[in-house]
Parts: C-alpha cells; structure tokens; sequence
C-alpha cells in the first residue's frame, strides 16, 4: 500500500491524537510531552510530501465517510485533497513544525509548558481540518476550533489581566464575524439543499442560471460568509482583536500570524472563489474592504513603538492585500502572498521573539544596533523585512507584484494607485522597524546576547525560504508554468517591466530614504545628520517639536485611529445600554408581571376569601344546607 | 292504613326539625341532638322503602342493614362528639356555639 492522497486526513488526525495525549497524559510524558506533539506535526509535514507527490502523479480527489444523517441531508467526515489545500497543508504543517521546535526553547521552564503544545496541537489540528473540509458544516466545525484555539494560546499567560482580556477580545470580535459565516452557510444550504463545497459550487452555478436561486441571496449569503473571513483575517472594522493578541508568547503570534487563525479567512474565500466570481458585487467589496484595510494598517504600524504590534499591523495590513487580490479575481495571488508572507511573518515573529529573549525588551525605541550582539536573528530578520517590503530580490517584491498586476488589471488605476501608495507604506515601516532594531545606535541599555541554537535553527529554516519562494512566481520548467497555473490552472498575469522597475525601485529608494532618517546620513549627501541624539525626536516623537497637524496625524495613528474608543464608546452608550433596556423589561414585564404576577393575585385573593371562613359553625352548616338545597333544586329542575 | 308517602312525610319533617335546630340552637349539646334527629329521619326513610317499596327480599334487608350501620356509627360518632363538648366545657366553661370560633383562619 503506497501513502498517498488517501492519507491527507491523516494529518489533521496526527495532530489532534497529539492534543489529545499531551493533554491528559502530558504530565508523566518526559518533556511533558512537548515531543510529542512536535513529532506529530513534523509526521506531518513528512506526509504532506507524499501527499503532494501523489496529488501532482496521479491528481486529487475527495475522501471520506457519513458522519451525520439528518432527514435528507448528509453530512460527511470529508476531505478535499486539491492542489489548494495541499498548499495550505504544506505552509501549515511547516510554520507550525518550525514554531514548535523554536518554543522548545521559548517556552522552557513556563509553568504550563505541557499544556502550551496541547493547545498549539490542537490550534494545527483545527487549521489543517479546516484546510481539507469538504464540507461547510466540516469547515465550520474546524473554524470555531481555530478560534478556540487562538483563544488558548493569545490567553496562555491569563494570569496576566492583558493577555486574558485579549484572548476574550480576540475570541469575541472573530465570534461576531462567525455569526455572518453560520448564517451565510445555513443560507447557501437553504439555496442549493447540500453542505457539500463542491455540491453548493455546482447547484449555484446551475441554479443561477436556471432562475432557480436569485442573485440576491448568493450575494447576501456570500456577503455573510465574508463577514466570517474578516473576523478571522482581521480586517477592518474587525482588525482590532490581532494587535492586543499579541499578548500572548511570541511562537503563538508567529503561529497565528503565518499559517492559522488570520489565514483562514483568506482560504475560506479563496475556497469558495467560484461562488465570490458569481456575486460580483461581494467581490467588490471585499476589494474595498481589502484595500482599506491594506493602506488603513499600515499607516498604524508606521508610529507603533511595540516591535511586536508594528508586525502585527503589518499583518492586518498584507491580510488586506490578500483580500484586495480575492477581490480582482487574483485567487492564485492571494495565496501566493499568503504562503510567502507567512513564511516571512513567521521568520519575523521568530525574529522578534528572539529579540526579546535576548534583551528582555519589546518597545524598538530602547533597540537600536542589535546585529552586533545577535547576528543571526538580525540578518535572518532583515531577509524577512526586505520580503514583506518588497525589495527587489527577496520573495515578498513577486508576490506584491503578482497582486499589483492583479488589481490593475482587474480592478483599474482606481484601485491600483492606492495599492501602490500602502504597498510602499509597508517598504517605510519594515525598514524603520529593521533600522530602529538592529542598526544606529543601541539605545537601550544591558546586554544583549544571541539566543539558543533551538530558536535561531528555524530562523536559519525560514530566511533561506524568505529569500527564494518568489522563484515560484514563475514558471521555470514545463511541468512547472508559474504558481497561478499551478494553483487555478489560470496563467497568471504577466507582470509588465515597467511595474517591476518602477515598484522595485521606489521600494528601494524608501528604504533608503528610511536609512537617512533612522540610521544616519551618508557622508556623500548634503546636509549634516540632524539627528546625532540617541534620544531624537524621530525615534521619540514629542509633541511641541513639529507642526501641529502632525501632531494630530501622529496622535491620531497611535491611537489606531481612536477605533477601539469608538467600540468601548458604542459598547458603553449602546450595547449596555440597549442591554439595561433588556433587562428592565425582563424584570418589570416577564419577572414582575408574567411570573410574579399570578402568584401575587392568588396570594391576594387568598387575603379576602379566608375572611369566609369565620370559624362558626353555624356559618358552614348554613353553607352546606343552602348548597344541599341548591343541589336539589338544580336536579329537580333538570329533571 | 300506613303507606310509603307517611314513612317520608315524617323522614322529612324530622329531618327539616333538625337541620332548623343545627343552624338556630346555641348549645351544643341541642346541636347534636338535632344531628341525631337528622340521621333518625334518614334511618326512617330507609326503613320505610325496605318494608314497602317493590324491592327484592334482598334489597329490602340492604335496607335493614343500612339502618343499623347508620345507628352503630351515630352512636361512635356521638361519643367521640360529646367528648369534644366536655373538653369544650372544661376550657371555655360554656357549650354556646357562638363562642366558639376555633376552626378558622
């Protein structure tokens, strides 16, 4: 028996068996049952290899059994082995392998090491079930995991009120989101009669034009399954749960970050893309919405001064970019920016977890000429940067190209000048965050030092990555033509060389633009460096020191556009307050009168008819003769 | 020549004496005596169908039967009720029934 597409549910099941074992008998396991859980994700990775063989020799397929039967509706245990989720298998089974072994180290003498790779097996599990679902109640099950599991992992530290807070604001806001995908669903069931992903695909294209589904519920129920995706891929207005998750461990934002949780938005949408090509209206919006959240994140993470929340920016940022490219029909290039920058976000997270360990610092203000001290998470961190800044010959400039090309081609100058404008927004803050960190002068004080070898052994695994993915771009061989092809059988859109220069080379002059200012001023330019002082107020904006519109620009970013004081306000004024309506009308209508209400006037007629009892006797024997009487004249008039 | 409608021409009479003193005596010990007077009218009736009516002759001894329960159970009923007056008496030092409120709220 040869291993091949059959055995792709074997993967989530590896690591679910591992949730399972590490978290009931973790505790007697040597390393608390840290290795097991590695190895079932590293058994994995080495399945999806043969996975991947098999799919490209012989072709994919759907596998699985009955799982439930209600009525006319079956529901089955399925997987979709395509070449879509084995991708996403591949980069899953990858980042959270390479994760994991860094955590080993990471996490090393945490009180509750064990039970950290329990969740982290389970937060894959769920990840790689919803990656193979073939079936929306299958996905759905496995999505809530994945959010269950964020929530495990963003409140590890829940001692700490932060990190319990955020876990509860992560697991809420993606909530929120998964209440439009429940509904979505149960809509597209309702339209087409089946659960089946390839059934609901086929009986909308069929049913549309044949009359028997109206557009407006594909559109409506698409634009619910939307609102799930931007829950989970945090874009706007549902970004706001990704920065404050970063209080949990670094491995976990790397892990949330690159391969789950803010991926499976953009799969979901990329799964379901021969719905979204139907409502052409959604796709719009979910262009919009991409390209706002694109260029909105990342203004933010240019003034943020916490290394971990300008990547965290960073990520809602290239999220929207990957949204932006769904909504040019890009499906190829969305995925292909989502492998490429999760490979970079988690070689940054990584980076900046490594950073932390080795100063105990996180705020890049009290950073500053780290290579000396950490040479290898600074030269694997700054491959990561260039990636996702898009210089030339690094992996991120392909993709952010392929998904340029995209939206000019699909969506016009309209929406590609914007574009343009964030993706060198992004260029601008990774270089700040890289020049703050690791060059100019240190301005913090203590020793640094380089971490263990456990932590900069998949920093090493990733920035070679980070470096050569973009090749993938292309088609090299025959057998080979190009990602795009490779993914949707579409050939992908050529990319002009004009865009290449001209994107290649304003992302090149940012970035150096981005030197003088933090790092210093070459020698050969005019002007003298103006910013010697460690404490300068480019590093540390004070107001007073700059026009007043700045002033009110910058206070306006770090602040994050005063978003969650707008929630906290409408949560406050609204929420609760429509809350307390509830309430009163649940006490004073159900309570009070509903349920005390009869009780209280039996109680009371009680009060006046026990004045009928006089304890008489006479009374009574009255009573009885009169009602004998009564009786008798009844009969007798009946009679 | 004595028929069924005398048997129950009385019974009533009887019955009517008694429940007039049941609601109107004060005393108790005259309230229980106008009781008795009630079950004897009832008795008179039973009797006056066993010995007239076109009954069976084991219907017609029901009747009898019937009687003398009716008279056996009085007779219980009666002491444990003039027990009830004594210790009435000995409490309150009257039988009046318009002093005696006990069984209410």
């Amino acid at each position: 028996m040869t291993i091949g597409v059959e055995w792709a549910w074997v993967i989530p099941a590896l690591s679910a068996s591992a949730f399972v074992v590490v978290a009931l008998f973790g505790r007697w396991l040597p390393t608390r049952g840290a290795f097991v859980s590695v190895a079932a994700v590293l058994l994995g990775f080495v399945l999806f290899w043969f996975v991947l063989a098999d799919l490209l020799a012989n072709g994919g397929g759907t596998f699985g059994g009955g799982w439930l039967v209600l009525g006319d509706v079956n529901i089955t245990w399925g997987v979709i082995v395509d070449r879509l989720s084995v991708t996403m298998i591949g980069l899953v089974t990858f980042v959270a392998l390479l994760v994991q072994v860094y955590s080993v180290a990471y996490m090393r003498g945490e009180p509750r090491y064990g039970w950290y790779f329990a969740a982290h097996a389970l937060f894959a599990a769920a990840m790689l079930a919803l990656v193979l679902a073939d079936n929306l109640v299958f996905l759905y099950l496995a999505w809530e995991l994945v959010g269950l599991g964020s929530y495990l992992l963003i409140g590890f530290w829940h001692e700490k009120r932060p990190a319990a807070e955020a876990a509860k604001k992560a697991f809420i806001t993606t909530r929120i989101g998964d209440v439009g995908l429940l509904i979505g669903i149960i809509l597209l069931y309702r339209a087409t009669g089946t659960f089946d992903i390839g059934g609901v695909i086929h009986a909308v294209e069929n049913g549309v034009g044949a009359g028997l589904i109206s557009q407006a519920t594909v559109n409506l129920s698409l634009f619910l399954v939307f609102l799930g995706a931007m829950g989970k891929s945090a874009q706007f207005p549902f970004h706001v749960w990704l920065p404050d998750a970063m209080e949990g461990p670094t491995p976990v934002s790397a892990l949330i970050h690159a391969a789950t949780m803010v991926a499976a938005g953009v799969f979901l949408v990329a799964r379901l893309m021969p719905l979204f090509e139907m409502a052409p209206g959604v796709l719009l919006f979910v262009a919009v919405i991409g390209l706002f959240t694109f260029a909105f994140a990342g203004a933010l993470a240019l003034v943020m001064t916490d290394l971990k929340r300008v990547l965290a920016y960073s990520t809602v940022s290239h999220l929207g970019l990957m949204m932006l490219s769904l909504g040019a029909f890009g499906m190829a290039a969305a995925i292909l920016h989502l492998l490429i920058h999760g490979v970079s976000k988690a070689l940054l997270f990584l980076g900046a977890g490594s950073v932390t360990h080795g100063t105990g610092r996180t705020d890049i203000r009290e950073m500053g000429g780290l290579w000396r001290a950490m040479p290898i998470t600074a030269i694997t961190f700054t491959i990561g940067a260039a990636s996702l800044a898009g210089l030339v010959p690094f992996s991120g400039f392909f993709s952010k190209e392929e998904a340029l090309i995209t939206v000019l081609d699909e969506r016009g100058l309209a929406f590609f000048v914007p574009t343009f404008a964030a993706a060198l927004l992004s260029a601008l803050y990774m270089a700040r965050v890289t020049f703050l960190v690791f060059f100019g002068a240190n301005r913090g004080e203590g020793e640094a030092h380089e971490s263990p070898w456990l932590m900069t052994a998949p920093l090493l695994v990733l920035a070679p990555l980070a470096l050569v993915l973009g090749l993938a771009t292309y088609g090299w061989t025959d057998a080979y033509q190009g990602f795009g092809y490779f993914l949707s059988g579409k050939a992908a859109h050529a990319s002009p060389a004009w865009l290449a220069g001209l994107s290649g080379g304003l992302v090149a002059a940012v970035i150096f633009v981005s030197w003088t200012r933090y790092v210093g001023r070459p020698s050969w330019l005019p002007g003298a460096a103006r910013y010697a002082d460690p404490r300068d107020p480019k590093v540390y904006p004070v107001t007073g020191h700059a026009p007043a519109w700045r002033d009110r620009v910058h206070r306006l970013l770090v602040n994050g556009y005063y978003v969650d004081e707008a929630y906290q306000w409408a949560i406050d004024r609204v929420f609760l307050a429509l809350g307390r309506l509830v309430a009163l009308f649940d006490r004073v209508i159900v309570n009070d009168t509903g349920v005390d209400g009869p009780a209280l006037s039996v109680w009371l007629s009680a009060m006046r008819a026990r004045y009928l009892q006089s304890g008489l006797m006479y009374t009574y024997a009255m009573a009885m003769s009169l009602g004998a009487v009564g009786l008798a004249l009844l009969w007798w008039l009946a009679a | 020549m004595i028929e069924l409608a005398h048997f129950q021409l009385l019974g009533a009479a009887l019955f009517a004496v008694g429940v007039y003193g049941v609601l109107a005596r004060r005393s108790a010990v005259l309230v229980l005596m106008s009781i008795e007077l009630m079950l004897n009218a009832v008795n008179l009736n039973l009797i006056g169908y066993a010995a007239f009516a076109d009954f069976t002759e084991a219907q017609r001894a029901l009747g009898q039967v019937l009687v003398i329960f009716v008279i056996t159970i009085a007779a219980a009923e009666l002491a444990l009720a003039v027990a009830i007056v004594l210790r009435l008496y000995r409490n309150r030092s009257s039988v009046n029934m318009d002093q005696v409120d006990l069984m209410k709220w």
